[in-house]
């Protein structure tokens, strides 16, 4: 009796076992958009393939994780058009603080095609890629991501741009009738929009929200526009010969911060710190407010709320309306893939078809836009997204209405962790502008 | 010969009870901390560049990262106040729901349930009722305190911190308070009734001496957790305002994984084991000597 009882205990527990090692299997499989599915996909679109065409087994990796399925299902569907071609699709999860690319090169994957920030790719990876310079694709864009010898080295995968978010409805309504954004192109004419809103019966015209990332790594990189290309003006804080606390672009941008910041505009005014994003985003999608600082990805945020328009004003910097920074919102890749100078050169291959179905080939430029709702950097992609935020932008790109997206010229993780903080200090008073300017210029000369 | 199968078998059972546990944690605990220890004697340029060994050069970085010790600080700061507040709250609550109150059982269940919940969700939740909520009632009765959300001034973001962790943990110290409540023998009770002794002295004199095995479990689980808390901390104020409410695990989570640094980020989880090893040995060696037989 005690003999047969002990031995089923070890058997469930085998069994235990056995289960635990077995799911991560399954894990996998599933992960992998199911190798064999794909097998049997591929022999139904092209039975003639030849057999005797090597097979290539790709690995390709997503920074978004809001676009996993659209991703796995890409996968399907170029594997379907190369039956040759097997890739294993993984993404990685929203808010996951190590990278999907990190965690499975560190278990001895070679992955071939990665989507990073071209922060990432200019910095940590940055000899992680091969050159994509003689792509056909840069034909159709001029976003094409470039190393510090001018070589492409990324795809534009997502262009994303980000200015004064604001509602339609209760902006038309303040100016009593219809609002071209880009006729605000001072900031006095900005004050003079929040002194209507406040006069039309909006207490707060703006929700200014303050995540470090906002403050730090959108809103005080936009000085660098002040010169064509921004890499100069890092060049001179680097060698330490730009003063930041005498710059007039430098300060611009703060003089609107504080104008946005301020008691008497802003909603949060008297504490302008706080977890307020989602405060923020509810507030000017209701029309409670009307304008807060972000990018086209607020839009998630927004419509939750109400099925009011939105569009982008520029960020005014000074009063000269001929100031192109006052004219123009930033826009920029945020998003690009990579190519693996590890893979081997048929996976490469493979990988730069990849990329050409994402451009080229109809399937491919409905995932891109339509599917996962990313604004192409593809002038020959007919497909428009639906999100407003979005369309402002693709619209903006095609007036030739923006600006370099400033956050792809830093180093995301220091400015959003070093000089985040600072910023929020700024804001709060509880350092002053010179001591803030001074925090950067420090920053860059240590970083020479 | 005998005694040898004898101890084969002893030798036998006990793995039979223990093995399992073993193995899980040998597998989750033990191999990646050794991992981890040898691994901080490694410098590692990026996350795909092979280990390279540098002795204690990352322990020498950890040391003189300011904002580790700062974290550091603020976290002892932290854990003192929930000790104090986590027991003293969680006692309370036992002694009220052990005195013989009507559905006294509902309300061990209801007070229990913060503590299922888990500790990023609760941080969520939590930060809504301190951005939207306080404020609104703040708003319409007219108290200044909670007109304006805590969560963006540094002292209240850390007395939110506080809250929510009372919050949570206070109903799980009062279910061991509880057990510990219920063993306090009820003939010494009475009989210092009968000698005279009024309500405070029997809960001062009498109860809480013999309660003191329970408090070195909740003392030491309080310890622990406010030591090492992350999901609140994370979820609540993700450190904000201006890195003022960043707890060391947060801090060793950014300085690994964001900034990439995982030797250095790595040895300052391992000094702060070392810390909390010694705390909580220290405190759990020095109150068994306060327990009493009754």
């Amino acid at each position: 009796m005690k003999k047969t009882f002990v031995s089923i205990l070890i058997a469930l527990l085998t069994v235990a076992l056995a289960a635990c090692g077995g799911s991560k299997s399954n894990d996998a499989a599933e992960s992998s958009a199911a190798p064999s599915h794909s097998a049997s996909a591929s022999a139904s679109a092209s039975p003639s393939s030849s057999p005797e065409q090597d097979k290539v087994e790709i690995i390709m990796t997503n920074g978004k994780g809001e676009i996993a399925s659209q991703w796995e299902q890409a996968a399907k569907d170029f594997m379907a058009a190369n039956p040759n071609i097997t890739v294993k699709a993984y993404s990685q999860a929203v808010g996951d603080t190590l990278s999907i690319l990190d965690k499975l090169t560190a278990s001895g994957e070679t992955v071939t095609i990665a989507m990073m920030g071209p922060d990432q790719l200019l910095n940590k990876h940055k000899d992680f890629g091969i050159d994509l310079s003689n792509e056909k694709w840069n034909g159709d864009t001029s976003y094409g991501i470039r190393d510090e010898s001018g070589k492409v080295v990324g795809f534009p995968f997502a262009i994303e741009g980000f200015g004064l978010v604001y509602n339609k409805k209760v902006v038309e309504k303040a100016v009593g009738g219809s609002f071209d954004p880009f006729s605000i192109n001072t900031r006095d004419k900005l004050k003079e929009l929040l002194d209507k809103m406040k006069a039309s019966g909006v207490q707060y015209p703006v929700a200014y929200q303050t995540e470090a990332w906002s403050v730090s790594n959108h809103y005080s990189t936009q000085f660098l526009n002040q010169a064509a290309d921004p890499n100069t003006v890092i060049a001179q804080l680097k060698e330490g010969k730009l003063d930041l606390a005498s710059n007039a672009v430098w300060n611009g941008y703060y003089d609107t911060m504080d104008l946005l910041a301020s008691k008497e505009y802003n909603k949060y005014g008297e504490r302008p710190l706080g977890k307020y994003y989602d405060d923020a985003h509810l507030s000017v999608g209701k029309g409670e407010s009307a304008i807060l600082f972000n990018g086209n990805w607020a839009f998630d945020s927004l419509k939750a709320v109400a099925g009011d328009s939105f569009g982008f004003i520029p960020v005014p910097v000074d009063n000269n309306p001929d100031n192109p920074l006052n004219n123009k919102i930033q826009a920029g890749p945020t998003q690009s893939l990579v190519i693996n100078n590890k893979a081997t050169p048929a996976q490469q291959e493979a990988a730069k078809k990849f990329l050409n179905w994402i451009v080229y080939d109809q399937a491919g430029q409905d995932f891109l836009v339509n599917k996962s709702q990313i604004i192409s950097a593809f002038k020959n992609n007919p497909n428009k997204v639906t999100n407003p935020l979005g369309a402002a932008i693709a619209d903006a790109i095609a007036q030739d209405k923006t600006l370099p997206f400033t956050n792809n010229y830093i180093y995301g993780d220091d400015w959003f962790k070093l000089i985040g903080p600072e910023v929020q200090k700024y804001i709060v008073k509880k350092v002053s502008r010179a001591d803030l300017a001074k925090f950067i210029q420090d920053y860059y000369t240590s970083k020479k | 010969m005998l005694a040898e199968k004898k101890r084969l078998n002893r030798l036998g059972n006990q793995l039979f009870f223990t093995g399992p546990t073993m193995i899980a944690f040998t597998i989750a605990l033990l191999i990646p901390f050794v991992y981890g220890f040898y691994l901080t004697l490694m410098k590692m340029a990026t996350p795909v560049s092979p280990p390279a060994f540098s002795g204690f050069e990352n322990y020498r970085a950890a040391f003189s990262d300011s904002q580790f010790w700062d974290s550091l600080w603020l976290t002892v700061k932290y854990t003192g106040a929930t000790i104090v507040f986590v027991n003293a709250i969680g006692f309370a609550l036992a002694y009220l729901v052990t005195m013989g109150i009507r559905s006294q059982n509902f309300f061990r269940t209801a007070l229990f349930t913060p503590n299922l919940i888990g500790g990023l969700v609760l941080g969520y939740i939590w930060q809504f009722i301190f951005v939207q909520s306080l404020p609104a009632v703040g708003e319409n009765l007219g108290i200044e305190l909670l007109r304006l959300g805590w969560l963006g001034d540094e002292h209240l973001a850390f007395w939110a911190l506080v809250i929510v962790t009372i919050w949570q943990s206070a109903g799980y110290m009062m279910i061991i308070f509880i057990a510990g409540l219920i063993s306090v023998p009820k003939d010494i009770i009475e009989a210092s009734t009968i000698d005279g002794a009024n309500a405070w002295q029997r809960l001062t004199k009498m109860t809480l001496p013999l309660m003191v095995p329970s408090f070195v479990v909740t003392v030491f689980l309080t310890l622990k957790n406010a030591f090492i808390v992350y999901d609140i901390n994370f979820s609540l104020t993700e450190g904000g305002p201006y890195n003022s409410t960043l707890m060391i695990s947060m801090h060793i989570v950014q300085k690994a994984f964001m900034e990439t640094n995982y030797g250095v980020g790595q040895s300052e989880a391992i000094i702060l084991f070392a810390i909390v090893a010694i705390v909580t040995g220290v405190q759990v060696y020095f109150s068994k000597k306060m327990e009493v037989e009754a």
